[in-house]
């Protein structure tokens, strides 16, 4: 406080000091900056460095944990995306998915038996598919469904919840919400309509499996594929990181728990938690097993099929992917869908 | 341009609809009230110490719960709030045979956001009636099983490859936990259902022996008795110690950090606060209050288990003493609220009875010990009597026969207890004293027999 009461004399004092011309306008500037930061910082209330030393340490902490948690699926998901490119052929994918909405966002649900990819890798593997000729609607449902519905997932959460109506519930939910979001956006006719013209366009990828390609050579390509993917998306992920670990560090969780009651409050904190925390699928089921008894089921059971679908990571990567009018049917249809699923439960099931 | 139209036609237009079926959702639900389930089974037949946990579709106190929730006849017991939207009622007494109680939900509001139970809701139990399980040995094997008061319908509770060597019932009499011998040559604690089938293991003791299980009131933590293995497989075991375990958190420790402090036999408190166990090598009964860490010692030297007075606050145990007559086995009376022990029985005895296997009912006014009827007779008879009075009844004292083990069930009106007859084939048989009967009646051959509610 000492210098705000210094602050008038020193302004006198600079005043006099560039009319008397002795030295430099520049230097009695940056006198005069220091001078301003040094009263804001004494105008700031006491504690407020060891309170933003804290924020900032616990800021680290998280974005670590929500980077490192990411990271090895989204080298997943990339590795899946090469392997892809140089493995297979759009004839294959033809043959592999039927062209008919339905049954292609079904299909496409299911994938992620056959690539069990969480929520940061199945963007890229994706984005490979549609290279591919993966039909719209199976590539969204695969999207929004892979990240629940493959084996990993599966059991993480038989071994949270055990093999009961979380498990059935989280299953079902999200099957029904990916394959409705595919049936939708197969009522875009082009797929450039929704995807992003790099996507959309020529490929930009300067490397291709050659049809005389031995296999050692495909694999070195799909793994130079990985790379450059890896850094493509990668950037994203540690944007999407570091917002949802400014969120969880400045916004209070324990402020949001507490107007969580009520059937309807509840499922809308459990959906705010699920964008903000940001928690891989394969482990999420664990944190949600905390929230058991503090809220209820449909509540949880909402955390746990939107979550996968739709966090801050994930969004920012789907906006690399996917024009903006997309990503906001991508995000908002299942919002509706789990919030409409949770207030069933909280209301007339459990 | 037509195609692009189409899709956000289509896109918002789902959105509009579930917009309106979340709106119906809400509007139905508030409309419908707060629901309200419990764990009450379909045919409304449950244990005697039954905890019934009422779970509301809304979060309620237990303070407010308790406005909503009766119990009609009126019972003994309290609500506790499990989480948010749990409540238990918790019964303090078990519930009485023949009759039915009613536990009904009435419509009001549960908490300040305005939500309400808006229907009256009924659900009605009865208690079962008890079994009895039993330890039946057979080459070489020795299960768990199960039979009515009657001795009928006898079912095996244990897999036939396991051979159980002590067991416990449950108070609620929903599981049991018994001790069996593992691969290592330990013994490792397991639970089973009320039912039987399969028995899931609750302790691995690898090359320790855990062995007498015992089930804290309550059914939360178990007591049991460890003795470490040697550093190497041809070095004895260590002294047993007594360690509880707690099911719910999962803490596993030695009751007493002092190493010197052995413990046999383990017994609770009926409000599950203390336990008791005995030294065989200082020759005392160690009984601590494992909520102050209050840690008394009662000299005894015949091992013979403590019993407690149904309110947890006064206990008798045997011990042999040079009195006036002699050596004699006597039964002393602790009383925790004054700090006393009192020569209760024995002391003035003309010869000595060999007292052992006494038991507090959960009746005030009951209790059983087993005695030797005469000087001259090595077997044992099983004698009822009043605390307050010493006034009582021999239930079981045929002399060809001993008597001991006396269980008594949760309401304190019929006592089981084993039997051995001394002469002729060995048979270890299981006996059964009914409340109004002056005689005892065989219901079936085993050993350890318990009450399983």
């Amino acid at each position: 406080m000492f210098s705000f009461y210094l602050f008038p004399l020193v302004i006198i004092l600079c005043v006099e000091t560039i009319t008397s011309k002795r030295i430099s306008r520049n230097a009695v500037l940056f006198i005069l900056l220091a001078v301003l930061l040094a009263v804001t910082l004494s105008l700031l209330p006491e504690g407020f460095f060891t309170w933003l030393w804290d924020k900032l340490n616990v800021f680290a902490t998280v974005f670590l944990g929500i980077f490192v948690e990411a990271v090895p699926y989204l080298l997943l998901g990339t590795f899946a995306s090469g392997l892809v490119e140089v493995f297979m052929d759009r004839d294959a994918m033809s043959r592999w998915v039927s062209n008919r909405p339905g049954a292609a966002a079904i299909s496409g649900a299911f994938m992620g038996m056959v690539f069990p990819v969480c929520e940061c890798g199945v963007v890229p593997l994706t984005r490979r598919l549609f290279k591919k000729g993966l039909p719209l609607s199976a590539g969204i449902s695969f999207l929004l469904a892979a990240p629940v519905l493959n084996p990993i997932v599966i059991i993480s959460t038989a071994s949270a919840f055990g093999w009961g109506e979380m498990l059935l519930w989280r299953f079902v939910i999200s099957l029904v919400i990916a394959v409705t979001v595919g049936l939708v956006f197969s009522a875009q006719g082009e797929a450039a309509e929704v995807l992003r013209p790099v996507m959309a366009g020529d490929d930009h990828d300067h490397i291709h499996a050659e049809a005389g390609d031995s296999v050692r050579e495909k694999i070195r390509k799909a793994l130079l594929i990985t790379v450059d993917e890896f850094f493509d998306m990668g950037r994203y992920l540690v944007l999407g990181s570091m917002l949802a670990a400014g969120l969880q560090t400045f916004v209070s969780q324990s402020a949001l728990l507490a107007i969580g009651s009520g059937p309807v409050l509840s499922v809308l904190v459990m959906l705010l938690l699920a964008v903000i925390l940001s928690i891989c699928s394969t482990v999420d089921s664990f944190v949600a097993l905390g929230f058991t008894g503090v809220f209820s089921f449909g509540s949880v059971l909402s955390f746990l099929v939107f979550g996968p679908m739709v966090d801050i990571k994930s969004v920012m990567m789907y906006l690399q992917v996917f024009k903006r009018r997309a990503v906001f049917y991508i995000v908002g249809i299942p919002f509706l869908m789990s919030l409409a699923a949770g207030l069933v439960f909280n209301y007339f099931v459990k | 341009m037509k195609s692009r139209l189409s899709f956000d036609t289509v896109a918002l237009s789902v959105m509009v609809v579930l917009a309106v079926v979340i709106g119906a959702v809400i509007l139905l639900g508030e409309g419908a009230g707060v629901r309200v389930r419990t764990d009450v089974p379909v045919d409304g037949i449950v244990g005697p110490f039954q905890k019934v946990t009422f779970t509301f579709s809304d979060k309620i106190s237990a303070e407010i719960a308790s406005g909503l929730i009766s119990l009609d006849p009126i019972h003994e017991g309290y609500l506790e709030s499990l989480d948010d939207y749990s409540v238990r009622f918790v019964p303090l007494k078990p519930f009485e045979r023949d009759v039915t109680y009613t536990f009904k939900v009435i419509p009001g509001e549960i908490n300040s956001t305005t939500r309400e139970v808006k229907e009256v809701q009924n659900w009605q139990v009865q208690v079962r009636e008890p079994r009895v399980a039993y330890v039946v040995s057979a080459e070489g094997q020795s299960g768990i099983w199960s039979m009515d008061s009657f001795g009928r319908g006898a079912k095996r509770l244990t897999d036939e490859t396991v051979k159980v060597l002590s067991f416990d019932v449950a108070q609620s009499g929903e599981f049991i936990v018994f001790s069996s011998q593992n691969q290592n040559g330990g013994i490792d604690l397991w639970r089973v259902s009320r039912e039987g089938g399969d028995a899931s293991l609750l302790m691995d003791c690898g090359f320790d022996r855990c062995t007498t299980p015992v089930i804290a009131p309550g059914d939360v933590r178990i007591a049991y008795s460890r003795e470490a293995a040697g550093p190497t497989p041809d070095l004895p075991f260590g002294s047993p110690r007594i360690w509880v375990v707690d099911l719910e958190s999962g803490a596993n420790q030695a009751v007493y950090e002092d190493q010197s402090i052995l413990g046999y036999s383990p017994t609770w408190s009926p409000d599950a606060n203390r336990l008791a166990s005995f030294d065989g090598l200082t020759d005392f009964i160690n009984m601590i209050d494992l909520r102050t860490g209050e840690h008394l010692l009662f000299p005894s030297t015949t091992g013979g288990p403590v019993t407690w007075s149904p309110d947890s606050t006064r206990f008798m145990y045997t011990t042999f003493d040079q009195t006036e007559q002699g050596g004699r086995t006597l039964v002393k009376l602790a009383d925790l609220t004054t700090s006393e022990t009192l020569n209760f029985i024995g002391e003035k005895d003309q010869y000595d009875y060999s007292y052992y296997s006494v038991a507090w009912s959960p009746r005030e006014d009951r209790a059983v010990l087993s005695l030797r009827a005469a000087e001259d007779q090595p077997t044992k008879i099983l004698w009822i009597f009043d605390p307050s009075l010493l006034d009582g009844i021999v239930i079981a004292g045929d002399t060809d026969y001993t008597y001991n083990s006396p269980q008594w069930d949760v309401w304190g009106s019929a006592l089981l207890f084993q039997q051995f007859k001394l002469k002729g084939q060995y048979a270890p048989e299981i006996g059964l004293w009914q409340e109004g009967s002056n005689q005892s009646v065989v219901i079936g051959e085993g050993i350890m027999p318990q009450w399983l509610p």
